[in-house]
């Protein structure tokens, strides 16, 4: 039983992550039609940067306890990339998608050394530090604080973002300009200022989720490249450009993943590819996404 | 576009680049000698590949996995079931690529664009996955040893294996680029080449004109896979080991670089692509240790300032050039 | 003669809208058909299904006999029949006579051919040629298509339909975007066109009654997503009842002469 309940966490945790950077994607692929391959680029900065600022938190004096408003924080703090990675994105807008791929395939190698660059080719890590917190008991099982911390963080910002889209007026504007640009625009809408305000959000989304999740595993060189296949594979499973999608699409990889660890590893990332065929196969537009070619 | 009509000078210049790099072995330092080899690779590989993106209008992330398989395969056929013959391990491993994109390629072409690019790149990282956990077969992370094959049954013996590389097997390499060079010319000017451009510009009219777009690309697609797996086992021959990163999406990506660097709407395009790339990658790797950050800047360059690469700027100068 | 297109009983609802509701007509050789109605009247939804575009939710569509239903634009194209839009159609980067070029290889079925050359292939640049005449764009046979004005492109856009030798043509709007001055000028090339290239009907969905009183062998008035009329013009025009449902609603002279 235990087993389970391990099996669950540790799925719902590594979903909550992925939920993050998922509704990053989803959000700037809903609005601006742009599949961004650097978002594993973002999240590892995330998680880089995440490290650093713990480790000058407490430096400095700040206690243990506070790294995960810390963590956070330097989630948000990198959001000032967003506009001018926009800013370079915005030269290609006009064009076919393959040159917006190629431009953001261009960041994600230019990240690769400017990761190494600050932070080196070596693994980094927290440590223990995620135990700050204790453990919590969940019916029968003690699960790390940390994890169900992170998760109802998730939650919230789900929560958050819907709202937002659904009863606050920037959310109209973005969900109106989402659905036809011109109109919008026709509207008196500022669409550039969407744009990068779009961008920016979807990029917080993707470093504060790599940020919440140093504690629990490093940081390394290979995450920009390897995150991007599963976030891909979170955003064909929910539908493309579906929030909803994001956090269906997240659970179901998230947890695929974590049983397979526990059943049989090397189908692990294995299964998750298959699962994405299939669902291609069935339902190109994936469980929440909009009907396809 | 696809109708040139310099045709005499294009013919000069395609005559004179083979002459060059038939006398590079003699002119060349080794070491640039066994650059060659992977731009004759690549080249082959690009070939394939533009003809299902300059051509038919389809961007795939995923065209490593062929590349992969004809390392694989060469490795296989070399060191596990001594298969030397470089004709037959061609074939072969041409042939296994063909089959793997029947599947691939049934299931793609239903889609374009993004969905397009996401289902190769996640069929490439199945494949790779499977490289790497299946260790038993596929060697796991180390990879497969590929063995020297022969060439037309020779062994060459006498040569080490830098001789060999940049004497008949460079030479070999350099007839098949030649060979297969011409073989895709012809298809992209038959009637196949043109309804191709016909799905690229305007599937929708293309249907409307009796065109079975599907079917197309398909066969389009087949044919990359086929290209892309012999320049894999060039690829594999030259650095003696087929390894499962050649199947990494970012090597995908990295056939989509050199094909736009070198210009995707011309046929001598991805060759150029091939060779420019290889040549500034090592150069650049030679000069910092942080290459892949000004490699990514040179993308950039290109994507945001010259789209048609490095032929389309080519062309621009020699448009200005005339006009003067 | 045998009714080339054919259908009977057509209805295409779309849940509890009915688009379509018993539609019958059939369509023989030599006929130009003109198929009229007020927006929303159902024409794009018929056509769609005398196209093979559209299953029908009930009755059946025939083409030469045969059970066009749903079968798509390819299907379609290969039997006989092709359909010309509204909004023009080209392929951006290629000349004038590479897309006529397809058409014609399409037709001939020699898309496949791998190892051919389409430069040398002279039957095949004699009849691009010829049906560029007809249409009067041989002077620009080399141009790149996203070069030519507006009214070249969606001669360019008929041309390749015509190439495919088709034997039924469904024009939609062809004269639309065009000015009043020339409208004619297209009708008769149109007509002269399919006489040349061996249509041997003509389908169209026009707006302007003018051109349909002219050039129509006969008129269909779609309404409501029913058969409103089926005359030849002489006696559509000559019925008040019809005229004062249809073309009331309709632009043109005649609309104003009443």
């Amino acid at each position: 039983m235990t087993a389970f309940f391990d099996i669950l966490i540790g799925g719902v945790f590594h979903a909550a992550v992925l939920f993050l950077v998922a509704a990053g994607l989803q959000l700037v692929f809903g609005v601006q039609k742009i599949v961004n391959l650097a978002c594993g680029s973002f999240y590892a900065l995330g998680a880089y940067f995440g490290i650093s600022s713990v480790n000058w938190a407490i430096a400095a004096g700040l206690p243990p306890v506070s790294f995960l408003p810390v963590l956070v924080a330097s989630g948000v703090l990198l959001g000032v990339i967003g506009p001018f990675i926009e800013a370079l994105l915005r030269t290609v807008y006009h064009r076919d998608e393959a040159f917006q791929l190629l431009l953001t395939f261009a960041l994600v190698l230019m990240f690769q050394d400017v990761l190494r660059f600050f932070w080196g080719a070596n693994p980094q890590q927290l440590g223990n530090l995620s135990m700050v917190y204790g453990k919590i008991a969940i019916g029968a099982v003690q699960v790390p604080t940390y994890n169900v911390l992170v998760i109802l963080a998730s939650v919230l910002i789900a929560v958050g973002i819907g709202a937002f889209l659904q009863r606050t007026r920037f959310g109209r504007i973005l969900r109106a300009t989402a659905e036809n640009r011109e109109m919008s625009e026709a509207l008196g809408v500022n669409v550039r200022r969407i744009y990068a305000s779009v961008f920016t959000l979807g990029t917080v989304l993707g470093t504060v989720g790599g940020a919440l999740v140093v504690p629990t595993a490093a940081a390394s060189l290979d995450i920009p490249v390897e995150l991007v296949v599963e976030a891909f594979a979170v955003v064909v499973i929910g539908g493309l450009g579906s929030m909803r999608g994001a956090l269906a699409g997240a659970l179901i990889v998230g947890l695929m993943r974590a049983a397979a660890i526990s059943f049989y590893a090397e189908l692990e990332i294995l299964a998750i590819y298959l699962v994405v065929i299939v669902v291609l196969i069935a339902r190109p537009a994936g469980l929440f996404g909009k009907p396809v070619e | 576009m696809i109708w040139l009509r310099e045709r005499a000078v294009l013919v000069s210049a395609v005559i004179l680049a083979v002459v060059v790099l038939a006398a590079i072995p003699r002119l060349a330092e080794p070491y640039y000698i066994t650059l060659v080899l992977p731009a004759f690779a690549y080249g082959i590989a690009l070939l394939g590949f533009n003809l299902l993106f300059g051509y038919t209008g389809l961007l795939s992330f995923g065209h490593a996995l062929f590349v992969a398989i004809g390392a694989y395969g060469a490795a296989v056929l070399s060191s596990k079931l001594g298969v030397r013959s470089f004709e037959l391990i061609v074939l072969i491993a041409g042939l296994a690529a063909v089959t793997a994109a029947i599947p691939v390629a049934l299931l793609a072409v239903r889609y374009v664009r993004i969905f397009f690019g996401i289902l190769t790149l996640a069929f490439g990282m199945l494949f790779h996955s499977f490289l790497f956990k299946f260790y038993d077969i596929t060697g796991g992370d180390t990879g497969i040893r590929v063995l020297r094959p022969s060439l037309f049954g020779n062994d060459f013996k006498e040569l080490d294996k830098i001789a060999f590389m940049i004497g008949p097997f460079y030479y070999y390499c350099l007839a098949l680029l030649v060979v297969l060079g011409l073989v895709m010319w012809r298809i992209v000017h038959s009637p196949f080449g043109l309804h191709l451009a016909a799905i690229r510009e305007n599937p929708r009219k293309a249907q409307y004109l009796g065109v079975r777009v599907r079917l197309f690309r398909f066969i389009a697609f087949l044919i990359s896979a086929f290209y892309c797996a012999v320049g894999g086992a060039i690829l594999a021959i030259n650095t003696g080991q087929a390894d499962p990163e050649l199947a990494y999406w970012t090597h995908s990506g990295e056939l989509v670089f050199m094909t736009v660097l070198g210009g995707f709407a011309n046929f001598f395009g991805p060759l150029v692509g091939a060779f420019s790339f290889i040549f500034l990658k090592s150069e650049l790797m030679g000069a910092t240790q942080y290459w892949r950050f000004f490699l990514g800047v040179t993308l950039v360059l290109i994507v945001v300032l010259f789209p048609r690469g490095l032929i389309g700027l080519a062309q621009d100068l020699w448009s200005k050039a005339r006009r003067r | 003669m045998s009714a080339l297109i054919e259908t009977i009983g057509i209805g295409k609802a779309y849940g509890d809208f009915v688009a379509l509701q018993d539609v019958s007509l059939s369509i023989a050789e030599g006929e130009l058909v003109s198929i009229v109605g007020p927006n929303g009247a159902g024409k794009t939804t018929f056509v769609n299904v005398i196209t093979g575009l559209l299953k029908p939710t009930a009755g059946v569509v025939r083409f030469k006999g045969s059970d066009i239903a749903g079968i798509g634009p390819v299907m379609l194209a290969k039997r006989g029949m092709a359909r010309a839009f509204q909004l023009v159609h080209i392929f951006p980067a290629m000349t004038v006579a590479e897309t006529i070029a397809v058409a014609v290889l399409s037709q001939t079925g020699k898309s496949l051919r791998l190892f051919a050359s389409v430069k040398s292939d002279e039957a095949l640049r004699s009849r691009v040629r010829e049906v560029a005449a007809i249409f009067g764009l041989e002077g620009k046979l080399e141009a790149e298509s996203r070069l030519l004005s507006q009214g070249e492109k969606k001669l360019l856009d008929i041309a390749s339909a015509f190439a495919l030798a088709p034997e039924v043509i469904l024009l939609d709007e062809p004269t639309s975007g065009v000015s009043s001055a020339d409208k004619h000028s297209i009708m008769k090339t149109l007509i002269d066109a399919g006489e040349r290239a061996g249509v041997k009907a003509i389908i169209l969905v026009e707006h302007d009654m003018d051109l349909v009183a002219e050039y129509s062998s006969r008129i269909v008035a779609l309404q409501g997503g029913k058969v409103l009329a089926d005359r030849p013009p002489a006696e559509f025009f000559g019925d008040p009842e019809i005229v004062a449902a249809v073309v009331g609603k309709l632009v043109g002279k005649l609309a104003r002469k009443d």
